[in-house]
């Protein structure tokens, strides 16, 4: 894990917790972290994680787009890693100007 | 989360701003997207036509009607002109002034309806999905529909075997309804609703698409939509049940994306070259219009 993924993953961690009021929280949020199984969070409350994001990282970030394709049961079954994956090369196509926030789901391994 | 107070309630909304953002997102069309009653949730709009809709060229906005999803849920309070006030007040917090494509799946699409026939000037275009306007026979059928939810939802026996017939999601979100049943006075309230009389339902004028599932009981209101609104465009989608926005998402957004650049006023926006190869004429998907 980089640097920036370090810190990205302790924001997008902070986020959680909030989000779920440390309810469903037990001990600490890794690159591991199912929302479902270890969070137990429902499809809602991932999507709630879009106003965070915007708010953090502007439109650099598009956790729309990020979803886009999923469903209501696979969005779920997200890892928070696969998240910060996303957001870390958004942040870094962003930097290098090229303008592309597409991480490309298939590096992310998401769900099919 | 993004929460907002309007007509006195924590409000949580989601935003997506056009897919070319930073150039004039103010000045584009905005697209208001409202869910279903009790098992249903903004996220339903935000996985299916909300990605598209922002590649169009849309400002989308998303909330959780009051009871439902991570919106506050006052025990009392859920009539119509609630949830119509409810709509009013977000918009005019976000400073929404224009006309405003209203998007709305089942009862949601009652509450873009109903405030259109409030205030007719400010609605450019109306997409109900599974929907019907406030008519008498809706709501009958609606109060129905809430009394036998309310009924048999706490028994466990029954969550089950809508797990075993209709699967984990279907169960899930039953079981979201039971909990918004049981802590609202919802399947109370709703009946209760002051419905406009039908000369001002057959009075909205804007562009209207009815899209309906060929197998959901809600497409025999279909005819009654019609007599009111001979204007509208009425899609039925053969083999398809009442959740056939979040069964049948692709479907659902190239139909409504294609009636909204020929009939709602919509012209693709740059983000969309992709999407427009979908065929601009025509829904590419079998289904029946009439």
């Amino acid at each position: 894990m980089s640097v920036d993924q370090a810190r990205i993953l302790a924001e997008v961690a902070e986020m959680l917790h909030a989000i779920r009021d440390d309810a469903g929280v037990d001990g600490e949020i890794t690159m591991a972290t199912r929302f479902q199984d270890d969070l137990e969070m429902e499809s809602i409350d991932v999507i709630s994680l879009a106003g965070r994001l915007q708010v953090r990282y502007g439109n650099a970030v598009n956790f729309a787009q990020f979803v886009a394709g999923l469903d209501l049961d696979s969005v779920r079954e997200l890892r928070v890693g696969q998240l910060v994956e996303y957001i870390a090369t958004a942040l870094a196509g962003t930097e290098a100007g090229d303008g592309s926030a597409d991480a490309g789901l298939g590096r992310a391994g998401l769900p099919a | 989360m993004s929460i907002v107070r309007a007509n006195g309630l924590s409000v949580h909304m989601e935003q997506l701003v056009p897919s070319e953002a930073g150039s004039g997102a103010a000045s584009g069309p905005t697209a208001v997207l409202i869910h279903g009653l009790a098992g249903d949730n903004l996220a339903s709009w935000y996985l299916s036509l909300a990605h598209p809709l922002a590649a169009a060229g849309f400002r989308v906005i998303m909330y959780d009607l009051r009871g439902h999803g991570n919106s506050e849920r006052p025990p009392e309070g859920y009539t119509l002109d609630d949830f119509v006030d409810d709509l009013a007040a977000l918009l005019a917090v976000l400073d929404v002034t224009g006309p405003v494509h209203l998007l709305g799946n089942s009862f949601g699409g009652t509450v873009a309806f109903s405030y259109a026939a409030r205030h007719p000037e400010r609605v450019a275009a109306i997409v109900a999905v599974e929907s019907s306007p406030p008519t008498a026979a809706w709501f009958e059928r609606v109060a129905r529909r809430l009394d036998a939810a309310a009924e048999h939802l706490p028994h466990d026996h029954v969550l089950a075997r809508i797990s075993a017939e209709r699967g984990e999601r279907a169960s899930r979100r039953a079981r979201v309804a039971r909990e918004v049943l049981a802590a609202t006075s919802l399947a109370r309230d709703l009946p209760a609703s002051r419905l406009p009389a039908e000369e001002r339902i057959a009075a909205i004028r804007c562009p209207m698409l009815w899209l309906y599932g060929g197998c959901s009981a809600v497409v025999d209101l279909a005819p009654e939509v019609r007599r009111l609104l001979p204007d509208a465009r009425i899609v039925t989608v053969p083999g398809q049940r009442h959740s056939i926005l979040i069964d049948q998402p692709a479907t659902v957004r190239d139909i409504v994306l294609s009636w909204l650049r020929r009939d709602g006023g919509v012209h693709p926006g740059p983000g969309e070259a992709a999407a427009a190869r979908d065929g601009r004429d025509q829904p590419p998907s079998p289904a029946a219009s009439h």
